[in-house]
């Protein structure tokens, strides 16, 4: 047994080198097979059998393909956020509380501005429904209409008619101006048509839209003549008011005494002094406290009288009777840079009532691109702020609308800020903007300009959520002397006794401190998920960033410096052959089977015969001696390994 | 027989030296270890042998950086939030119903007869401040007013503006002024101030304010408190409105319940408040089932004439829902209920579990705050609203030396009041602006683990109906009263819906986002990635470490004699023979040469 495995212990030693000297692709697969780290390959190679190998190619196969799935899902699922939420109780800073009176302006100072409008207003209510004087209504088309006019030509009515449809003859309609049926081209638009059904067979009231000179004309109707005559006068009343210079409007609203009759915050007197003006086209003069960068108001204490009390005189008899139809104030909770949407979101206010307002505080983060589509401080965004305030979705939309009103009607919408070099509508200059907003609003709604998928919303907000309750104020014992000291207070600027209609209390303060944080952060980091990778590729393969490595090295660089080599050589052969073609000496070189003696050593073709091993598939012609440097230098990386077999015979 | 043998054979090992170098435990290291870049590292020649080398290195110093980011994470302890939202049986919360009113008028008028009639005369004063001084003041009690008075600040010069009293014609002009021979000014030129003095007057600031209205306000309020808090809390209990005059009706989902279901508790600022399912005595109790008609009805009385007229101007019904076992807050986090209709609220559950220690500073009960809650002596759970005020009131104690009505008192102090503590309203004035008591106190106080909110949505409608309006009057005064008259008004009554909504609950729970498991599998996850390596290559390197010290620790002895290695291997000793697996291990390399190959073999 012992010269047996000298023996063969001698033939492994004159084995030809496999590695990336290896001659033949399959020799350097199968080195690279036996000794790489990943476990697969090796059973590939020492399996016996067929099927078994066959088996064992289908696993690694199947644990290559199971490594790249899981690594494909865990690169897909990188950008993802885990969403985190703090309550920490803490000193929070107040908000900006911005306060209106529903009526924007004095009635009896816009009077002069709005006395046509209002007669002929009156006018229609009294043709059409036979308010005040007439109270008996007649048939509408026996009715002689002109007769209801005296004095100048109305033009309100006649620049934009309201009609009354009948509803089971939609194309005629009666202009209630002349009283003649008139044909109406054009589509008509209800404006309620979409969400409810009008009753069948019941007259409705609208208006006529026309665009200038041609006959592309649009009329909106209305279920009810309350909507159909608000929205008529809102458009007249806009027509005017846009042309009226912004100090005559401040002037012409209410003043910031007038409003606040008295103010607390934090167990402090306030004044008119701590509240800022902001007009607002829809609202007048609107005043906004705490909205000084400079000295921000904070709670450190939760609780009614940590707020801010305020008392709101709002003077009824001032309002306009077809603008606005409610009475009250209306408030609204933003920060101090955020500009306040007092139409969309405001809260609205009773008389007669205490209104107390609990606050709690959200603060969102949303992590920015690749994480969302959200924006930092909408720098980004290829809308221009109009406003004189910090980005957010809704200043955006309303930014692009109006920049959309300016270049297709040429002149700015009036409820909102105007952009630099425009103008807002008027019918002197633009006298066919009316259309062109309805068409362009319609278009806007319908998301078809753009604006909806151009404005992002913004990374970080904060949010009050607003619990609102209400009390009766001032209580049936405290009424009189309270009203007598509240009439004293406002002293100067009404000379007439307080009512209790006429007040509003309003009490805004923080619930408790709690604020509510929801954070997006990252849920994978750059290690996370390499550590990700290893997990995988060491549960399927026991594979490392060697084994990566080495693949590399093995399959590009050996393999094709192998192919390379034999291409040369062919190469170098065919040269030689044909450089001399009729030599007559033995072929260059016998290989392998081919030759008849393997010279290695003296006893190896018994040997090998014996044991029927395969020669040495590059053993070496007689003649060309084997590189011998190599074969020692990879001898040592073979040398330990079988030390255990080597024992016996030494001993 | 065996120790002996094995004794002499570490002898002889010993005698022997370690039998290898640093190399051919490196190079055996290397081929045999499980660990893939030192592996490659004795392969191939010099260059390749060289980059392996630096390689290696490199992975494992990623290696490490990458332990210590994951290390690092996880010693941040954080939370990872999950929420859910949905609908189960739950204690119904204890609601806390109070009149906005402290006391009936009637009950109190001995008390505050002195005052009021003060109240009246500074009204006059102010309003009407051309009448004759005379007979205003006539019947007047001054020790009140004298301790803290109100004055008219003239601001029509404003460099020098001049005080007032308002009393001027008896009372001495304090401060710069002189009395001032037009009286008749009106808001815009006069402001009303108070005049706190401490040190028998000596000190005095004015605390201004822009409005009468709310001058006169907190005028009151602050002697209404002088008088209450030297009046004993049983007393006050009985000027309060009782729970029968309050609650008329109640229903909680089919059973009818009475004020007898309610716990009392008297409240500084609302007087007697009644709590319903506090969970103190008996269990709380569940609801099962969204909807008003499974809820808490209540019909509410709250005698809106005879509420004090000038202590509170708001009516109506304060509200607060909170946990059970905890003190209701009501001035701070309550809400208004209207007379004359019917409020509904839908309340949904905000829950919040937080992780104690060491992931955030939060408190389970209260007890590692350093401050001691006053609120326990009503046998509830800790808050931090209740942390808060006992703080306040602890500072109250110690700058003024009294407490204040309007918290509760720890043992063996007074509330203050004007005859004993005649300094308490400048300080209390003081301490209640300062900004750094209160933020003291907030960074004292910690929040408790667990938080819960009661969300409520709030719709109202009128009630009763004007057609049923006679019946339900009648009914109801038939009830209280036992009169065929009406005696109820719309002013009065309040009707309550409070019910669970049909998603009643959201909690919010915090769990460890970085766990040890977390930390394990990232920490192999690295090193499976660079080095494919697993801890029993820790303990490789480990052994390896430790057979260098053993070899370094051998051959010390050896260096005096180089020559002992060599004739090891010449001289064999007889008896006994070398220890084999030792130096199977030790072959020189060339001599052994053998090949791996498994199948080989």
């Amino acid at each position: 047994m012992a010269p047996g495995e000298k023996i063969k212990a001698k033939i492994k030693k004159n084995l030809p080198v496999r590695g990336p000297q290896a001659p033949t692709i399959r020799e350097l697969m199968r080195w690279y097979c036996l000794k790489t780290n990943t476990h697969g390959c090796r059973r590939i190679v020492v399996s016996r059998g067929r099927l078994r190998r066959l088996l064992w190619i289908a696993f690694t196969l199947t644990a290559v393909a199971l490594i790249f799935w899981q690594c494909a899902l865990l690169v897909l699922s990188f950008y993802t956020v885990s969403v985190s939420i703090k309550i920490h109780f803490q000193k929070l800073d107040f908000p900006a509380v911005t306060i209106c009176n529903i009526n924007p302006y004095k009635y009896s100072a816009v009077k002069p501005l709005l006395a046509d409008l209002e007669q002929e207003t009156k006018a229609a209510l009294k043709t059409l429904y036979g308010f005040s004087e007439i109270k008996s209504r007649k048939r509408r088309e026996a009715q002689p209409w002109s007769s209801a006019w005296e004095g100048p030509q109305p033009k309100f009515l006649h620049l934009i008619p309201l009609m009354v449809f009948d509803e089971s003859e939609t194309s005629k309609a009666t202009d209630f101006l002349t009283g003649q049926k008139r044909k109406v081209s054009g589509s008509i638009i209800h404006k309620a048509a979409d969400v409810m059904h009008v009753q069948e067979s019941k007259e409705v009231v609208g208006f006529q839209l026309c665009s200038n000179g041609t006959s592309h004309c649009a009329v909106y109707t209305f279920s009810s003549g309350v909507n159909a005559i608000q929205e008529w006068y809102k458009l007249h009343y806009m027509n005017i008011m846009a042309q009226v210079p912004l100090e005559k409007k401040v002037n012409m609203s209410y003043s910031a005494e007038e409003l606040l009759v008295t103010c607390f915050f934090d167990g402090v007197s306030c004044d008119a002094r701590n509240f800022t003006l902001f007009h607002h086209p829809m609202y007048g003069n609107c005043y906004t406290f705490n909205n000084k960068e400079n000295e921000t108001h904070s709670t450190s204490m939760g609780g009614s009288e940590y707020g801010l009390q305020v008392i709101l005189y709002i003077n009824e008899e001032e309002y306009n009777p077809f603008l606005v139809s409610s009475t009250g104030a209306k408030v609204i909770v933003h920060r101090q840079d955020e500009y306040p949407f007092i139409e969309d979101v405001g809260t609205e206010i009773e008389t007669a009532m205490a209104t107390s307002i609990g606050m709690h505080l959200t603060e969102s983060f949303k992590l920015g691109e690749p994480y969302s589509q959200c924006t930092e401080d909408g720098s980004d965004v290829p809308i221009d702020n109009i406003y004189n305030a910090a980005y957010s979705l809704q200043i955006c939309l309303h930014s692009c609308f109006q920049t959309k009103m300016v270049e297709r009607c040429g002149c700015a919408q009036y409820s909102q800020p105007l952009p630099p070099a425009a103008n807002y509508c008027n019918y002197q200059q633009h006298p066919n903007w009316m259309y062109c907003y309805y068409e362009l609003h319609k278009a806007f709604v319908q998301e078809k300009l753009g604006c909806q998928s151009v404005c992002r919303e913004a990374c970080s907000f904060k949010e009050w959520t607003l619990t609102t309750s209400l009390a009766q104020w001032p209580s049936v014992v405290s009424e009189e002397w309270l009203l007598r000291v509240l009439t004293w207070d406002q002293g100067q600027q009404i000379k007439k006794k307080l009512n209790k209609t006429d007040l509003a209390k309003l009490l805004i303060f923080y619930k408790d401190l709690n604020q509510r944080s929801i954070m997006e952060s990252p849920a994978n980091s750059v290690e996370m998920l390499l550590s990700n990778f290893g997990g995988q590729l060491g549960l399927w393969m026991s594979c490392s960033i060697v084994c990566i490595i080495e693949i590399i090295e093995v399959f590009f660089i050996d393999s094709l410096s192998i192919i390379a080599r034999q291409q040369w050589q062919r190469a170098k052969k065919w040269w030689s052959q044909r450089q001399a073609p009729a030599c007559p000496e033995a072929p260059p070189s016998l290989r392998g089977q081919d030759n008849p003696v393997l010279d290695i050593d003296d006893d190896l073709p018994t040997f090998t015969s014996a044991l029927r091993l395969p020669p040495a598939p590059e053993a070496q012609v007689p003649g060309t001696p084997p590189p011998r440097y190599n074969t020692l230098r990879l001898e040592r990386a073979f040398s330990n390994q079988l030390t255990d077999t080597q024992v016996p015979a030494e001993s | 027989m065996q120790v002996k043998k094995y004794l002499v054979k570490c002898l002889h090992r010993l005698q022997k030296g370690p039998g290898y170098t640093y190399k051919e435990l490196l190079v055996w290291y290397c081929d045999n270890t499980n660990t893939h870049g030192p592996k490659r590292i004795i392969c191939e020649g010099p260059k390749k042998k060289a980059m392996w080398f630096v390689l290696t290195l490199l992975f494992a110093s990623i290696v490490f950086w990458q332990w210590g980011v994951f290390i690092r994470t996880y010693l941040s302890w954080e939370v990872s939030v999950s929420l859910s939202v949905g609908f189960k049986t739950m204690d119904f919360p204890a609601v806390t119903i109070c009149n906005a009113s402290p006391f009936q008028n009637a009950k109190v008028k001995h008390l505050l007869e002195d005052l009021d009639q003060l109240m009246k005369a500074v009204l006059e004063r102010i309003v009407a401040p051309e009448l004759p001084l005379a007979n205003a003041t006539r019947a007047l009690n001054f020790t009140l007013w004298n301790h803290t008075p109100l004055v008219l600040i003239d601001e029509r010069n404003p460099h020098h503006p001049v005080v007032l009293d308002l009393f001027a014609d008896n009372r001495s002009v304090s401060a710069s002024g002189s009395p001032a021979p037009g009286r008749a000014c009106n808001a815009q030129q006069c402001k009303v101030a108070m005049r706190l003095c401490c040190l028998n007057g000596t000190v005095c600031t004015f605390r201004n304010f822009t409005s009468a209205t709310q001058a006169v306000t907190e005028w009151y309020t602050l002697q209404a408190t002088n008088i209450f808090s030297q009046v004993p809390t049983q007393e006050l209990v009985k000027m309060g409105y009782s729970g029968e005059q309050l609650i008329l009706a109640c229903l909680f989902g089919a059973e009818p319940c009475s004020y007898r279901n309610f716990t009392s508790l008297f409240h500084p600022d609302y007087g007697n408040c009644y709590i319903f399912n506090w969970g103190m005595a008996e269990r709380a109790l569940p609801s099962s089932n969204p909807g008003v008609e499974f809820g808490l009805k209540l019909i509410l009385d709250l005698g809106q004439e005879e509420y004090v007229p000038f202590l509170t101007s708001t009516a109506g019904a304060r509200l607060l829902l909170h946990e059970q076992r905890s003190y209701p807050f009501v001035k701070e986090e309550g809400i208004y209920a209207m007379s004359g209709t019917e409020t509904s609220i839908g309340v949904l559950v905000d829950k919040l579990e937080r992780k104690g220690k060491p992931y955030s500073q939060c408190t389970v009960n209260g007890s590692d705050v350093p401050i001691r809650n006053l609120y326990s002596d009503y046998n509830t759970t800790y808050s931090i609203q209740a942390c808060i005020r006992s703080c306040f009131q602890d500072h109250m104690i110690q700058n003024c030396s009294c407490g204040h009505y309007l918290y509760p008192l720890p043992r063996g102090q007074k509330y203050c009041n004007n005859q004993e503590f005649p300094d308490w309203v400048y300080c209390y004035s003081q301490l209640r602006q300062s900004l750094g008591q209160r933020e003291a106190c907030i960074r004292m106080c910690k929040e408790s683990c667990n938080d819960t909110q009661y969300k409520m949505t709030i719709s109202m409608a009128d009630w009763p109906s004007e057609a049923s309006e006679d019946w339900i009057f009648h009914v109801l005064s038939q009830e209280r009263d036992q009169s065929t008259n009406i005696t109820l008004s719309r002013k009065g009554i309040v009707k309550l819906n409070i019910y669970f909504q049909e998603f009643n609950y959201r909690t919010i729970e915090e769990s460890a986002a970085n766990n040890i498991v977390w930390l394990l599998s990232n920490l192999g996850g690295q090193f499976g990635f660079w080095m494919g390596g697993s801890v029993l290559c820790l303990i490789e390197f480990a052994e390896i470490v430790i057979d260098f010290l053993w070899i370094t620790v051998i051959r010390l002895p050896d260096t005096t004699n180089p020559g002992a290695y060599p004739d090891e291997q010449t001289l064999p000793i007889p008896g006994t023979p070398p220890p084999n697996y030792d130096s199977l291990r030790l072959q020189p390399l060339d001599v052994i040469e053998s090949d791996s190959e498994g199948d080989a073999i």
